[in-house]
């Protein structure tokens, strides 16, 4: 049953493409925001671009995945410990003025 | 999609318009799973690809790109369901035009699923729709809503229970 | 969401709090020391970081566990994908970057009293060792819980800190090894014995 409702809930979220022609309202508005903004960008010229994603190739995609999980895992770690110190800091802070009576 | 990412970040805006349309299926699905409306998903989208526009020079690689996407798209749906409490109670606006012809399995049932997604908080619809739109685990789930990894099962859990009783009632 | 201002209250800065003044701390007397010893050696430089005990037997009875390393290369590596735009991110970033460390562990079970006095006393033991100084010791009947925060202080600085929790159904130790702010800690000065550390209240 449970593998028959969460298949069912896979069918039902599958990801549904927003209405046509949306890549270019997003591109509309990225272009009026730089008109807007004149922001400077360094730009690499398309050829030397391509020469530097083929001298990097295979093993820099590999590495960089590797990187972006762990990184991804400590970014998550140390949310999560801030969490829990502030609310057992909270805990402590809330027996504090229980004690006192405010 | 490594190649547009690395030609986006260099400035090459047809690269990074080759980002949106690979990408977009997943932001808008996950926002509008969340928000219910066709609406207000594809002006939450669009904010989001914005976003992206904006902070390219900080994504490091195509996984990165797709933590970052679903975090910035699911956090922006919670602020907005928080922001907006009709959203609590609205109904699948537009929910025909988005149910495709060739659309497996029941679809009575699955406007069913969809309908009881959107009685659930903000945080649990944002659990459900990223275990079962984008299939992740309860630890990338957790790293993107910024979660303990417990919470997250405990929401996918209810979750569960919640949909089983609805769909109880839909059976009788 | 923890909303950002614990973030910035819990403020582990090393020299600005977060309401932009810089974080005072009322000079707390330095244990009587003798004078130097020509030629005697130089005592090592006080470390605050804990030798958490090995609890696997605990977290195997525990229904949830958290165990935590966070050194300095794990905190380099986070602050990259911490992202500044985001207030929760950017509150974190300003928490960690005087920071060369963060441990936790925390155990939550399903009964009452699943842990024992001997895996707490493995903890406060160190905490009685030089350096380290007890800032507050709460214990409430209402939850029964028990808090208690340690900081190490050298030369008036805060440079780590210990938090022990013992509630009925979850046991947390926390150590946090670097510059700290004291400044949330304000809060709980003058109160019960927690020693009035003259910490100047944020302008509102």
């Amino acid at each position: 049953m449970s593998d028959d409702l969460e298949n069912q809930l896979r069918a039902a979220l599958r990801p549904v493409e927003p209405s046509a022609g949306f890549a270019a309202r997003v591109m509309a508005r990225v272009e009026a925001e730089q008109r807007r903004q004149a922001r400077r960008r360094w730009r690499i010229p398309a050829s030397l671009a391509a020469s530097i994603l083929l001298g990097l190739g295979l093993y820099l995609r590999v590495h960089q995945q590797r990187e972006t999980a762990a990184g991804l895992e400590a970014r998550r770690q140390v949310i999560e410990a801030l969490h829990l110190t502030d609310e057992k800091l909270d805990l402590a802070y809330q027996t504090v003025k229980e004690a006192s009576g405010s | 999609m490594d190649r547009d990412l690395a030609k986006a970040r260099a400035g090459d805006e047809g690269a990074f318009a080759a980002l949106v349309t690979g990408h977009q299926k997943s932001v808008f699905g996950l926002a509008l799973r969340m928000l219910g409306s066709a609406h207000l998903a594809e002006d939450i989208a669009q904010e989001v690809f914005m976003q992206l526009h904006a902070k390219l020079a900080s994504i490091e690689s195509s996984e990165h790109l797709r933590f970052w996407l679903r975090r910035i798209t699911a956090h922006r749906a919670i602020d907005e369901l928080r922001r907006n409490s009709v959203l609590k109670f609205t109904s699948l606006e537009g929910e025909a035009q988005l149910i495709g012809a060739e659309d497996p399995g029941d679809p009575l049932l699955q406007t069913k699923l969809r309908s009881t997604l959107l009685r659930l908080s903000p945080h649990a619809r944002a659990v459900v729709t990223l275990r079962y739109q984008d299939d992740l685990d309860p630890l990338e789930i957790a790293r993107i809503l910024d979660m303990p990894v417990n919470t997250v099962k405990s929401h996918l859990k209810r979750s569960l229970e919640i949909m089983r009783e609805s769909l109880k009632d839909h059976a009788s | 969401m923890t909303p950002i201002r614990t973030y910035l209250l819990l403020g582990m800065l090393g020299s600005a709090n977060a309401w932009g003044a810089p974080a005072q701390v009322a000079p707390v007397q330095p244990p009587t020391q003798a004078a130097p010893v020509p030629g005697a050696p130089v005592p090592a430089a006080p470390d605050a970081r804990l030798a958490l005990p090995d609890l696997s037997a605990l977290a195997q009875k525990a229904s949830q566990s958290v165990n935590i390393t966070l050194d300095p290369s794990m905190l380099a590596m986070a602050s990259r994908f911490l992202d500044s735009d985001d207030p929760q991110d950017a509150a974190a970033l300003e928490i960690i970057k005087g920071l060369r460390g963060i441990y936790v562990k925390s155990y939550t079970f399903d009964q009452d009293n699943a842990y024992r006095q001997s895996d707490i006393d493995a903890v406060t033991n160190q905490l009685s060792s030089p350096g380290w100084t007890r800032l507050v010791q709460t214990k409430s009947r209402k939850t029964r819980a028990n808090v208690d925060i340690y900081i190490m202080l050298v030369d008036n600085r805060a440079i780590g800190m210990a938090l022990i929790a013992s509630e009925p159904r979850q046991f947390t130790i926390v150590n946090i090894v670097g510059s700290i702010d004291l400044n949330k800690l304000h809060k709980l000065e003058g109160r019960l014995g927690v020693p009035n550390l003259d910490i100047d209240s944020p302008a509102k």
